[in-house]
């Protein structure tokens, strides 16, 4: 017997179904039977700190602040999304093909260069074993598929993979993608009601200005063509200019060096704790 | 506007049986496996993919040519490294023993890399990695040249081969739930790609698809390539025809029976 009113049994129930998409990552088919895939959950209050590492980063990246607002304004209003955090460790071949897909002529020589000469990882971690990173993807993709059969709304996020690594979740992994899952209704990462009203049309224009220049181009036979961004855009006409940028570059280096790092500070030893007990 | 005709013909037979190979009811099996292998096909082009930009290209291989080219190609591959060869080997056999394969292939990772420097491919904060190792000029990478002595002429953006495995991976979802057997292979994707399939891209993956009593790609046994079910058919025509002729007796007039028999033999 029961009666379950209201929607607080389905965001409880979230977490079931993540569990069981979990299985469904794990039993995703492989490539080189050779990769071993990790999956945790994170939800309610455990999603604040990657909210705040994405805040900054929001700033920077149009994309990731579609993501850290939909996230953020779901949790705000109690429709927190669960998280899975999706890793594994690509950085090493054990294969010994020596295919060249990664750029070294052997699987030897791109170890040595893994464990000594990379960058450490970027925003989503490697250098990668391309044949591994398939396998990783090939889990991600049915955690996804997974999701979509038990209709909960999700979508597979490399900005939550970055404030995964900042934050050091899954530290045994080197690389790192987030599958967010809910709340229980349709179009929350598409399309994204969440988001109405955060752009103004001038500012949407803007963007299809910036990102797809060749709409707006006007005859080019001249060889610096006239840009159509307004009404009467031959009076006076505006011209497209490329240059490095001496704002642009510093807000991104104040975002990843020194806010983001201000805000892992606060939650790296909590996050990395967790681990140490778990071992 | 050509009016849609409705075809109420509707109605046949049509036996179906795994056995005899390539027989007409094998080749009605098949027929259905191929249905099955376009709709994994769909499904890799509806996966996810970095910024929703459109980069699979695919093939289906089927026909008993087809199949052996694909496998003596994978069996030439196999002793070039020892580090695959049984791999190769074992699945060369489940190639000769699949209905379909399906050939997913990404058409951007050699070329048109993601550029959203994620650091992927190098470990790197941005797409030097990539770059500082491919013939290119502002970014735009010359393919042109395809003399690599690689296998896969990397890198590759890492970007990209991640979306090649959703697209692999929602294949294979869309294979487990239509009940086919499939599974995901290196040494299909490599031998293809240098067969020519997918020929826009730089990086395939080959998914053998079957529907058959035994699933093809799992439970092998030992020299898998020396001991499985076409070998072990053509040893028993080899053994058994053998084992006919040193008999000696004239069926129609007498036939050896057992011994300490009480009753006569029908």
């Amino acid at each position: 017997m029961g009666h379950l009113i209201g929607k607080e049994y389905c965001l409880d129930h979230l977490v079931e179904v993540a569990k069981s998409i979990v299985l469904a990552i794990h039993k995703a088919p492989q490539i080189t039977g050779k990769t071993e895939i990790q999956a945790e959950i994170l939800w309610g209050d455990d999603l604040e700190p990657i909210i705040e590492v994405l805040g900054p980063v929001a700033k920077v990246a149009r994309y990731v602040q579609w993501d850290y607002e939909t996230i953020k304004r779901c949790h705000e209003k109690g429709e927190s999304p669960v998280i899975i955090n999706l890793g594994a460790k690509v950085s090493t071949s054990n294969l010994g093909w020596n295919c060249g897909a990664c750029g070294f002529d052997t699987c030897r020589e791109f170890n040595r260069y893994s464990k000594n000469d990379s960058g450490g990882g970027g925003q989503l971690g490697g250098p990668c074993c391309n044949w591994k990173l398939l396998d990783y993807a090939i889990a991600c993709d049915w955690a996804c598929a997974s999701a979509w059969h038990y209709n909960v709304d999700n979508r597979i996020m490399g900005s939550l993979g970055f404030a995964l690594m900042a934050l050091g979740y899954l530290p045994e992994a080197d690389v790192r993608l987030g599958l967010a899952l809910g709340p229980p209704r349709d179009m929350v990462y598409y399309s994204r009601e969440e988001m109405h009203k955060t752009l103004d049309y001038e500012q949407d224009k803007m963007d299809m200005i910036r990102c797809v220049p060749t709409m707006f181009t006007g005859f080019p036979g001249g060889g610096n063509p006239m840009y159509k961004t307004k009404q009467d855009w031959w009076a006076p006409p505006e011209y497209m200019g490329v240059g490095y940028s001496d704002a642009a570059m510093e807000v991104m280096q104040e975002v990843l060096y020194e806010q983001v790092p201000e805000i892992v500070v606060k939650h790296a030893d909590a996050v990395a704790a967790r681990y140490t007990k778990s071992n | 506007m050509r009016r849609y005709v409705e075809d109420l013909n509707f109605q046949g037979e049509e036996y179906v049986s795994e056995w005899t190979p390539w027989s007409p009811q094998d080749i009605r099996r098949k027929k259905g496996v191929l249905e099955a292998a376009r709709l994994m096909l769909n499904s890799a082009l509806t996966a996810p993919f970095a910024g929703g930009v459109p980069s699979t290209e695919a093939h289906l291989v089927y026909g008993q040519e087809e199949l052996e080219a694909l496998a003596r190609k994978m069996e030439e591959l196999a002793h070039t490294n020892s580090a695959w060869k049984k791999a190769f080997l074992y699945e060369a056999v489940m190639v000769r023993d699949s209905d379909v394969i399906l050939l997913i292939g990404n058409t951007r990772c050699h070329e048109t890399p993601l550029d959203a420097g994620c650091g992927m491919c190098g470990g790197t904060m941005d797409c030097g990695y990539f770059y500082e190792k491919k013939n290119h000029k502002y970014g735009l990478v010359d393919i042109t040249d395809r003399s690599s002595p690689r296998m896969i002429d990397g890198p590759l953006c890492s970007a990209r081969v991640n979306d090649m495995g959703y697209a692999v991976g929602s294949a294979l979802w869309t294979a487990r739930t239509l009940m086919v057997d499939a599974r995901p292979f290196a040494s299909v994707g490599i031998a293809g790609h240098k067969l020519g399939y997918c020929p826009k891209s730089g990086m395939v993956v080959g998914i053998p698809v079957a529907a058959k009593a035994k699933n093809p790609y799992v439970d092998v046994n030992v020299d898998y390539h020396l001991i499985n079910m076409d070998k072990v058919l053509d040893n028993t025509r080899k053994i058994y025809q053998t084992a006919r002729i040193i008999r000696g007796f004239d069926y129609r007039k007498w036939v050896p029976k057992p011994v300490n028999t009480d009753k006569e033999e029908d």
